[in-house]
């Protein structure tokens, strides 16, 4: 969600017109992150009217042959990880608000790596599951799920890490101690950004609740 | 905040040494044939197929055979999403995403100059416009070359020249291209051109998305027309399980097809809303914001909304047929309605996703050739707004004979009828800008007009088809087909003429052939009428959609409809030559503002430069004071300090 600068020719501007701009530039971050969240709620919404179109339907009685389920052990994992990745971004963009980026870095890394170990373990899971992809709707919905899921984690993911990685190269460049806090147009657009990121990972959390109700708990 | 009035300025150039003219940009964004443009991207797509297509046969050989083809699904479905990825690297859309892993900002994008700019990966808005002009013409003239090939084969119902297989791949590829097309008609050309010039902004909020979103828009169609090799498919357009199912490979190329195009038209929704909501000029409030940046509004917000179904719908589809998931095979727990449902509640948003920006550009044009004010601006707004909303409560309508539930029918049809109202708000509003107007006969006030006719026979065929009793005789045939001709093509074709006609001496600075236009407008008209409307009567009288004979009493109408197609496509050909003609062979130039249109776009600079306005301007008002005495000026646009007021008359005057 920082894909909103644009260096071409340099040109005339006024210092009001810079300030305009950069705060048209913060609210494109702020709502472009909240229309990508409407978005995905959308994607999921369909997913979730699969499951319960199919389980409704239960065509042949093949909804979930026998309550097979997929393996409960993966689900909590990888909720869990996401959940303590969520709680940790959260974490950190306050710790971040109150000038201590070192502990928003920490977070943001710890994040990343819980992150990853789930994306990890959505994947694992298809060596684990108890029944053929077209066995049931139950099987098919629980397939989509896990592509949906791996491109979610995968995604929110890379956003955390490009944006800790945008911190440290900041850092790297300005030779400042904490360029992240400044007032200078880059590091408001990054504070927008993490506002934004922190917020997906929110989302990603309580959506994956659900879904971790609906296949692995219902 | 002081943002156009005398104010000092800052020049960065002059705040920092001269830069060298390409410090900070990469090798692949340099001028040149080794940096990246369509031809890389073009190498790199066929070496990702053939990558794909290795590691399918790899990963799964011995596997998911599709019946009767010896063609392995998922090496074909690897193969089309591994191409789709080269692609994108060869133009270099994912650059920037790379380069983020490691925290880098984006490059400087070089500014280059000449016709190759129009082959690369741009951050320029106006002419990611321009791509997307050329883009959707291709799109259009390989659905019209289809459609002519099936008015071919409907002269004669026991002469044939298809077969009834290649029948209904030519119906179903012409129809897919046409609505994959028909989607981004006026959005992807109009909208990205002119929504930042027509709300006071120098760029678009995410210039890369959007760059993204035209060069994914050209991967679908590639990915589309991949089916043809593959053998096609068999279900139109609506890709309807179980047929999907039981298809060939070709299928696999709609399915991804819809979802690559699915990625464009949501990145291109997303960049647009966020857009408008962010980069308005100082004093533009809602209630002065150009009917037609409206209309992509509520489109951007359909597009952001309903399309990640069809994506959802399109994966789900291609699970199915590589790793054999049952979402609609019935017979292992999934459901064929599963399909129909995703798909029209995608389906139903998006005849609006086409119908809105039609809307816009006609209530946009209006105004300037009536020179009157838009008559009840505000109720045209919550028009479309109405109609956005509602259309997400009537997809249920497309399956009345589908067997659902017979209860839910009466609420379907009810709410169908509902958002005749909105959409009748918009009508009524064209209508009083109309009354008792002086109206000149420009070739777009003339496209204009034609929306009104056509659409209002789209729109009132479409009221009887929302009637389920009606709706069960006349449902599948070619009624159906005729009433959203009617409202695509009569709709939305004859309004992006309209504004094509209407903004190209904006968009290239020269002047479109008047003569040609009214040829070009009068064939069209007279030949879309002349194929369509025997359409309904052919229905009326029981022709199916989509077969390929048809009963012997009714061929003369079918010739007549025929016939007048051909001379359709032949209007296509005026139009082309006048473009031809008016752009290289003999170009006039364009004044600045031919329309005398008091929209901001006009106020700029010809040819528009790369930041759009020289200061960024201040609205006062909307655009629409058109022959008020004492009207308000529209905007202080800044430039020499005291700033340029433009008058009611749409003159700049200092």
């Amino acid at each position: 969600m920082t894909d909103t600068s644009r260096n071409q020719k340099p040109m005339s501007e006024t210092p009001e017109e810079i300030e305009y701009e950069l705060r048209g530039q913060i609210g494109s971050i702020w709502s472009g992150g909240r229309l990508f969240i409407g978005m995905y709620t959308f994607l999921l919404a369909s997913l979730a009217f699969s499951y319960f179109y199919l389980r409704a339907a239960n065509n042949g009685l093949l909804w979930r042959p026998h309550n097979i389920t997929a393996p409960t052990a993966y689900g909590w994992t990888i909720w869990g990880l996401s959940l303590v990745a969520a709680v940790l971004v959260i974490f950190g963009q306050r710790r971040l608000r109150s000038g201590n980026v070192l502990d928003w870095q920490v977070a943001g890394w710890v994040g990343v790596a819980c992150g990853l170990v789930a994306l990890a373990a959505q994947i694992w899971e298809f060596t684990a599951v108890p029944f053929y992809p077209g066995s049931s709707g139950y099987a098919s919905t629980f397939i989509g799920w896990s592509v949906i899921n791996i491109g979610t984690l995968a995604g929110a993911t890379y956003w955390l890490e490009t944006t800790l990685a945008r911190s440290h190269r900041m850092r790297r460049e300005s030779g400042t101690a904490s360029p992240e806090l400044s007032s200078a147009a880059t590091a408001r657009l990054f504070r927008a950004n993490v506002a934004s990121m922190t917020y997906f990972w929110g989302f990603v959390a309580v959506s994956g609740a659900l879904f971790l109700a609906m296949f692995y708990l219902l | 905040m002081t943002i156009s009035a005398e104010r000092p300025t800052k020049s960065v150039a002059s705040s920092t040494s001269p830069p060298s003219p390409h410090q900070g940009v990469s090798w692949t964004q340099r001028p040149g044939w080794l940096s990246q443009h369509m031809g890389t991207a073009i190498i790199a797509a066929v070496l990702g197929y053939a990558f794909g297509h290795w590691l399918g046969n790899y990963v799964t050989s011995g596997y998911p055979y599709i019946a009767n083809s010896g063609q392995n699904s998922s090496a074909n479905a690897l193969a089309l999403i591994f191409a789709v990825v080269g692609w994108l690297l060869g133009i270099g859309a994912l650059n920037y995403p790379l380069a983020k892993l490691v925290g880098k900002e984006a490059d400087h994008e070089t500014s280059v100059e000449g016709w190759s700019k129009y082959f690369r990966y741009t951050l320029d808005h106006k002419v990611v416009g321009l791509q997307y002009v050329v883009g959707v013409l291709l799109f259009l003239f390989t659905g019209g070359l289809l459609a002519m090939a099936i008015r071919t084969e409907l002269l004669s119902p026991t002469t044939h020249v298809f077969g009834p297989g290649t029948y209904i791949e030519i119906v179903s590829e012409h129809g897919t291209i046409m609505m994959m097309m028909a989607t981004s008609i006026i959005l992807g050309p109009l909208g990205n051109y002119f929504v930042p010039l027509m709300i006071g902004s120098r760029r678009m909020a995410f210039p890369r998305i959007e760059a993204f979103s035209f060069w994914i828009f050209i991967a679908g169609y590639g990915v589309i027309f991949s089916a043809l090799p593959y053998g096609g498919f068999p279900t139109g357009w609506t890709g309807y399980a179980p047929l999907q199912t039981q298809a060939g490979p070709g299928m696999i190329s709609y399915l991804l097809g819809f979802a690559v195009i699915g990625l464009g038209m949501m990145a291109a929704g997303f960049n647009i809303a966020a857009t408008i909501i962010n980069f308005r000029a100082p004093g533009m409030t809602w209630s002065r914001v150009p009917i037609f940046v409206w209309a992509i509004l509520s489109t951007a917000a359909l597009l952001t909304l309903a399309t990640p179904t069809l994506f959802a719908a399109g994966l789900f589809g291609v699970l199915d047929k590589t790793v054999q998931t049952a979402f609609y095979v019935t017979e292992h727990g999934g459901s064929s309605y599963l399909w129909e449902n995703l798909f029209w509640f995608f389906g139903h948003p998006e005849v609006y996703i086409m119908a809105l920006p039609g809307f816009g550009i006609v209530a946009e044009i209006l105004p300037v050739f009536t020179r009157k004010p838009l008559f009840a601006y505000k109720v045209a707004a919550a028009g479309m707004i109405g109609v956005a909303l509602l259309s997400f409560f009537v997809w249920q309508h497309h399956l009345f004979q589908s067997g659902i539930n017979p209860d839910m029918r009466p609420l379907f049809m009810l709410t169908t009828e509902l958002i005749s109202i909105p959409t009748g708000f918009i009508f009524l509003v064209g209508m009083g800008t109309l009354y008792k107007a002086k109206i000149r006969f420009e070739v777009p006030m003339l496209f204009a007009m034609a929306v009104f006719f056509n659409f209002l026979i789209g729109g009132v065929t479409g009221v009887f088809l929302s009637d389920v009793p009606v709706n069960v005789t006349v449902h599948g045939g070619f009624f159906v087909l005729s009433h959203f001709h009617y409202t695509i093509m009569g709709g939305l074709l004859f309004a992006f003429m309209a504004g094509l006609y209407y903004w190209l001496p904006k968009m290239t600075g020269r002047m479109m052939n008047k003569k040609l236009g009214q040829w070009h407008f009068w064939t069209m008209f007279v030949f879309f009428n002349l194929t369509f409307f025997p359409m309904f009567i052919i229905g009326l009288l029981g022709q199916p959609r989509r077969v390929f004979t048809y009963a012997k009493n009714l061929q003369m109408l079918n010739d007549f409809s025929s016939i007048s197609a051909f001379l359709l496509g032949f209007s296509f050909l005026i139009f082309f030559a006048n473009l031809m003609w008016s752009m290289y062979i003999k170009p006039v130039k364009a004044p600045a503002n031919p329309w005398d249109s008091l929209g901001l776009e006009w106020q700029t600079a010809n040819p528009v430069p790369v930041y759009n306005f020289e200061r960024i301007p201040v609205i006062m008002t909307d655009p629409y004071h058109y022959s008020e005495v004492g009207a308000p000026a529209l905007a202080d646009l800044g430039v020499g300090g005291s700033g340029d007021r433009v008058s009611s008359s749409g003159k700049s005057d200092k």
